[in-house]
């Protein structure tokens, strides 16, 4: 039980994961993943935000505003990943503060964008002490709040 | 279900070998982590650890003529270097987890291909020497198909 508060943050585009590579999709919708996370988190005592957003640039302003509000974080960047240089750099500068700050980041995506059928490049959290999970499914939002768990846990 | 934990070079020298990054927990610690969450399940790891390339690849192969459920691999530096074991991976048709105790894309340009990744199902870096331990517990709840 580590009694922590957990932001978990998807990017543009998975409001629609009819999209996904159907192995991994499966019929899965982006409210499985989220009822998946809340429950997950009820298990450990973690408060948990989920959100998505399309609009690249009120993720961007919710993130910063949120960095002193909650004690770890889970990002799918998604088609962030692939966005402008300026919203990507200033989408970096935000990671470097949360872990500047010690706290938990881990980064999810759902499909393994090392596939070569998916070819989506790795550029969403690049900056220091991220974690990253790939290619589990609804399962990598599983094992992230896993392992923030034991972290905050461990503090 | 059968699981074999397979691990590359350097991997012995774990809580001696640059803690900073790799911290302190050792090889034996990680194998004890491993067992215990499996047995907790009523799975079967077999942790093993070579700085043989081609003691690796015959480890992969193994499993493929055990029908081992499946296989998660930090092949270490490895990982940006070797097609054999790419190859034998691909061979292997059970459920294949990559696993890096750092997140290589964070650091030195030459760990940021990997030729691993392209021949498993998923990708698990950076959570530390814990990332073993949850990628067994959570293996129990993944739909893998089991022989």
């Amino acid at each position: 039980m580590s009694n922590g508060k957990l932001l978990i943050i998807n990017g543009p585009g998975l409001s629609d994961l009819s999209e996904l590579n159907e192995t991994v999709h499966d019929g899965l919708s982006l409210a499985d993943v989220k009822q998946k996370c809340i429950k997950t988190c009820e298990g450990f005592g973690l408060e948990v935000d989920f959100r998505q957003n399309d609009d690249e640039s009120e993720l961007l302003s919710g993130l910063i505003n949120d960095i002193n509000n909650f004690d770890a974080f889970i990002i799918n960047p998604a088609g962030f990943a692939e966005s402008s240089f300026i919203d990507y750099e200033a989408f970096s500068t935000a990671i470097n503060k949360i872990t500047n700050q010690s706290k938990p980041v881990i980064e999810v995506r759902i499909e393994n964008i090392f596939k070569p059928d998916i070819s989506r490049p790795l550029r969403g959290v690049e900056s220091g002490g991220v974690g990253f999970v790939s290619g589990l499914g609804q399962y990598g939002y599983v094992l992230a709040i896993q392992s923030i768990n034991k972290k905050l846990s461990n503090k | 279900m059968n699981i074999y934990v397979i691990n590359g070079p350097n991997i012995n020298l774990l809580g001696a070998r640059e803690p900073e990054i790799y911290g302190k927990e050792t090889i034996e610690g990680i194998a004890k982590d491993c067992q215990e969450k499996a047995s907790k399940d009523g799975h079967v790891v077999k942790f093993m650890q070579s700085n043989y390339e081609g003691e690796i690849v015959e480890w992969i192969q193994d499993a493929i003529i055990q029908k081992v459920d499946a296989i998660v691999i930090n092949a270490a530096a490895y990982t940006h270097t070797s097609i054999a074991i790419h190859d034998a991976l691909k061979s292997y048709s059970g459920y294949k987890v990559e696993l890096h105790i750092s997140n290589p894309h964070l650091r030195e340009s030459f760990r940021h291909v990997s030729f691993i990744s392209s021949a498993v199902d998923s990708v698990v870096a950076g959570l530390g020497a814990d990332g073993y331990s949850h990628v067994i517990e959570l293996l129990s709840e993944l739909p893998i198909k089991v022989d």
